[in-house]
């Protein structure tokens, strides 16, 4: 039998009637935002696994565990400098090899029950723990003891005076340990809790978890129990996932987002008279990577190679690459650290001939080896290499371009097989002990072919500044450290590229941590 | 004639039950789509491996890659230790079970990634082809009905620019017009920050909205749906066009449309009952390539309008070799385009009785 359009026509018709006559009562009410304390939306391309922050280790992850819990050490805005006491204030022996940390009184998690040394312990030896935990190992060879219900020792065999910086990471956030344990929490590395913990938060930070979609947004709420000194503005803050840059840009200038996380200096220098932008070098420098190893290298291995690339870039050129808010790279530590050195080198030509002729250049090609779909910071890396070969050319140096992918360039990377590259480098916690890596017989210095007997001079200022237990020696050791590097490593730094937080103007306090990007709880309506 | 007990005409009857052309047909097809599914895993796996590059350092990132404890704790929970071989004959054993396995870049099962993913996509997908269909069977049509004529020429450069203009750019273009400078269009995403998605019972947010009785979000969710569609319709819309109009003119010269027309019938019920349902038969095998298309095509669209799609969590697998999460695309739009032919093969003989399954 054949149906008749008309038929066909009616039947679609009241079916659409019915369905729009069953939602005309529909209870979207609820569903609304009240926004009685008003509410917040940020826009992040999203770097986030879990909202449990004994297994986080990303960007967006960092700024959310942030908001959902506390650590016994804090930074204040974008210092990342002067750690200062978080849920719990310390103390420390000369050796920096005993720490001990003292609760804050009356402080309690969101659930109402008071914040303990038990609870601090279960935290931490949960995330030793679970072996596969991204953040473990920024708690290898520390031990962790609970001396009374508000008192708790961090030991460990040598110094490490950068453990109050590495506590203040939001991966190491205190957990509420009855409500985590009830529901698969655990030390002793059978810890399931991870499900439980992308559901609802057990924290004691200025918000709960409301929802947590990994892929379009996550939803916090205020803390009503939170007591500490950092109360939120804001009754709900959505964040959700806009991975184009573009995309933000114009959602916050259309009104639909009060802050874009990920502009790069370009759109934040062509935005809108009504939106602020707070802009800051951020904690990553990238590098151009000559290898000293002969086998892998060839030419570059010699030393005065490197020295005659460095002084062959005109460092401002290559700025102008990055935009708003970046800066040259002083030297390996990027200047927001301590022992970051205040110049950079300055272009210079006739040194840089000199160096190349003392290399054995003879006009071979060189391939720079870089990833080309991975921007740091908004800096895409393909025009700084066409720049960085274009002024190498300038100096008589040949220069082949040789792009690939993260993904399949990071391989070589790691293992050293590059003769040339362009890489970044940024920290785990916020140290400067960070960017000791650099140095001879370390895990970058390595990759560029530079064993510890290559230039025993500043293997041991990376020994010395490792060891250092007094905080005006250590900085004076990275200082040298620093200095040396820039003399006779094999790494060209260029550029720290910015970090640009754009606000809308209703929006006020949002500042970035190379630690946690930004702290949600900073944000608050403009007066 | 009397049927005695040894009459085989019976039994012969209940045989040809048994194999009808129908169950035969479904039968053999299912077999084919099970090879091809198999041939799917084997090439995403093989290509996946063939990628140079270490998914455990791309995952874990440089610190926790530093790590030997973490590395091997990740190795070991992946499987990453085994032979290829043993990888991919577990990997089997797994999918048998319907486990698609726990993906390297988001630490979740695969299979739950795609529940979100997969009715976002056919979401969009779905609104974009019955766009593109009802526009460009317009425009195919009058334009061959308009054979050389302006409205011929008009619609033809019409089509190609819906073919020409890159999908990423017009996505940009029109986001930036329809939501920022006109503002008659809502920001990116499926729903507006201050509504909650609807309990999920389809995945489908119009759908899910409609049957929790919420038309507040169901406006919502429809609106945040206009532009992705328009962008994405955009360019099978100049696809369709083009071929709906070479198979309309084959049609119009038919015989059998010049007796309608001289019976007296209405310029409309010809178009409809004879000159439409000639030519539906390429129409429809267009159509069925375009959906296919749409989902790979999504990729961009997706990015711009932050849709978290199967397109954005394909590209996101992709670039952090996460080799479950691949697979599980692959997989994923395999069967979606498997789905996709079978139907086209089924209409074939709903629409032309002239084709028969066998």
């Amino acid at each position: 039998m054949r149906t008749s359009p008309r038929y066909t026509g009616i039947a679609i018709g009241a079916v659409a009637a019915l369905l729009l006559a069953g939602c005309s009562g529909g209870n979207s009410a609820q569903n609304t935002d009240d926004a009685s304390g008003g509410s917040v939306v940020i826009d992040a391309a999203f770097s986030i696994e879990t909202a449990d922050p004994g297994n986080t280790y990303d960007p967006t992850g960092n700024m959310v565990a942030k908001a959902l819990y506390e650590t016994l050490v804090d930074f204040k805005g974008s210092d990342v400098n002067t750690p200062i006491p978080g849920l719990a204030d310390w103390t420390q022996n000369d050796a920096a090899t005993e720490f001990t940390f003292t609760l804050e009184d009356g402080r309690v998690f969101s659930d109402g029950s008071p914040i303990t040394a038990d609870d601090v312990v279960f935290s931490l030896q949960r995330i030793q723990g679970m072996a596969d935990a991204k953040p473990a190992f920024l708690l290898a060879g520390v031990t962790i003891e609970k001396v009374d219900e508000k008192t708790v020792t961090f030991t460990t065999a040598t110094p490490l005076l950068q453990l109050p910086a590495i506590l203040a990471n939001p991966a190491l956030g205190i957990v509420n340990s009855k409500v985590v344990e009830k529901n698969g929490g655990a030390t002793d590395g059978t810890d399931t809790a991870q499900a439980f913990l992308d559901g609802e938060s057990a924290g004691s930070g200025p918000f709960v978890l409301d929802s947590l979609d990994l892929t379009s947004q996550v939803v916090l709420t205020r803390n009503d129990e939170y007591n500490g000194d950092e109360e939120a503005a804001y009754d709900r803050v959505v964040i959700r996932n806009v991975t184009e840059s573009a995309t933000q840009k114009i959602n916050l200038e259309g009104g639909d987002t009060m802050v874009a996380m990920d502009l790069n200096g370009d759109q934040v220098a062509n935005l809108a008279d009504n939106l602020t932008v707070a802009s800051v070098p951020s904690a990553q420098t990238i590098f151009l990577l000559v290898n000293q190893n002969a086998t892998v290298g060839g030419v570059t291995a010699n030393p005065k190679f490197a020295e005659a690339v460095r002084y062959a870039l005109d460092y401002d050129a290559l700025l102008e690459l990055a935009g708003t808010g970046a800066s040259e790279a002083t030297g390996v530590i990027p200047p927001s650290f301590a022992g970051a050195l205040a110049d950079g080198v300055k272009q210079d030509l006739a040194a840089s001939t000199a160096a190349l002729t003392a290399s054995g250049y003879t006009g071979e090609t060189v391939r720079l080896q870089y990833p080309n779909d991975y921007p740091v910071g908004g800096v895409e890396f393909t025009p700084l290499a066409e720049r960085v070969q274009a002024q190498l050319k300038d100096a008589g140096i040949n220069v082949e371009l040789a792009p690939a992918p993260f993904t399949t360039e990071i391989d070589p990377y790691v293992n050293g097989t590059e003769a040339f590259s362009m890489w970044f480098w940024g920290p785990d916690y916020a140290d400067t002990a960070n960017f000791l890596p650099f140095a001879p017989g370390l895990k970058v210095g390595l990759r560029a072919g530079w064993t510890a007997d290559a230039n025993p001079e500043i293997a041991d200022l990376a020994t010395q500044a490792a060891a250092a237990t007094d905080p005006d020696t250590r900085e004076a050791i990275f200082t040298d450290f620093a200095t040396a590097m820039q003399q006779d490593g094999p790494f060209v730094p260029l550029i720290v590229p910015g970090s640009n937080i754009a606000t809308a103007n209703t929006v006020t306090g949002a500042v970035y941590n190379a630690v946690w990007t930004m702290d949600i709880a900073e944000l608050s309506p403009t007066s | 004639m009397t049927l005695d007990k040894t009459d085989p005409r019976p039994s012969r009857r209940s045989n040809k039950k048994a194999t009808s052309p129908l169950a035969s047909y479904l039968l053999r097809r299912l077999g084919t789509s099970v090879l091809l599914l198999l041939g799917v895993t084997i090439v995403t796996f093989a290509l996946t491996n063939l990628v140079p590059g270490d998914p455990i350092t791309a995952a874990l990132g440089e610190g926790a890659s530093n790590n030997p404890a973490t590395v091997a704790a990740y190795v070991e929970r992946y499987g990453l230790d085994q032979p290829l071989p043993v990888q991919y004959l577990t990997y089997l054993g797994n999918l048998l079970q319907g486990d698609l396995g726990r993906s390297l870049s988001t630490g979740r099962a695969v299979t739950a990634d795609l529940a979100v993913a997969v009715p976002a996509t056919i979401e969009i997908a779905i609104g974009a082809i019955l766009v593109s269909l009802f526009v460009s069977v317009a425009l195919g049509t009058l334009a061959a009905y308009r054979r050389g004529l302006v409205t011929d020429q008009v619609v033809r450069v019409v089509s190609l620019i819906g073919l020409s203009v890159p999908t990423f750019w017009l996505a940009l273009v029109a986001f930036n017009l329809f939501f920022l400078q006109l503002g008659i269009a809502p920001g990116s995403g499926r729903l507006s920050p201050q509504l909650s998605p609807p309990p999920t019972i389809t995945g489908f947010h119009t759908l899910d909205f409609l049957l929790n009785g919420d038309s507040v979000g169901f406006v919502d969710a429809m609106a945040h749906l206009a532009l992705p569609v328009f962008v994405l319709s955009l360019f099978t819309v100049g696809l369709l066009t083009r071929f709906i109009r070479t198979s309309v003119l084959e049609v119009l010269d038919q015989d059998y449309v010049r007796a309608a027309r001289a019976k007296g019938l209405s310029g409309a019920r010809v178009v409809l009952d004879y000159v439409l349902r000639g030519a539906s038969l390429p129409i429809l095998t267009v159509v069925g390539i375009a959906f296919g298309s749409l989902l790979s095509g999504t990729v961009l669209v997706e990015a711009v309008f932050a849709w978290p799609g199967l397109g954005t969590y394909a590209y996101n697998s992709a670039t952090s070799l996460d080799l479950p999460g691949v697979m599980g695309v692959g997989l994923v739009v395999g069967v979606i385009y498997l789905l996709v032919n079978f139907v086209v093969d089924l209409l074939y003989g709903f629409l032309d009785p002239r084709v028969r399954l066998g």
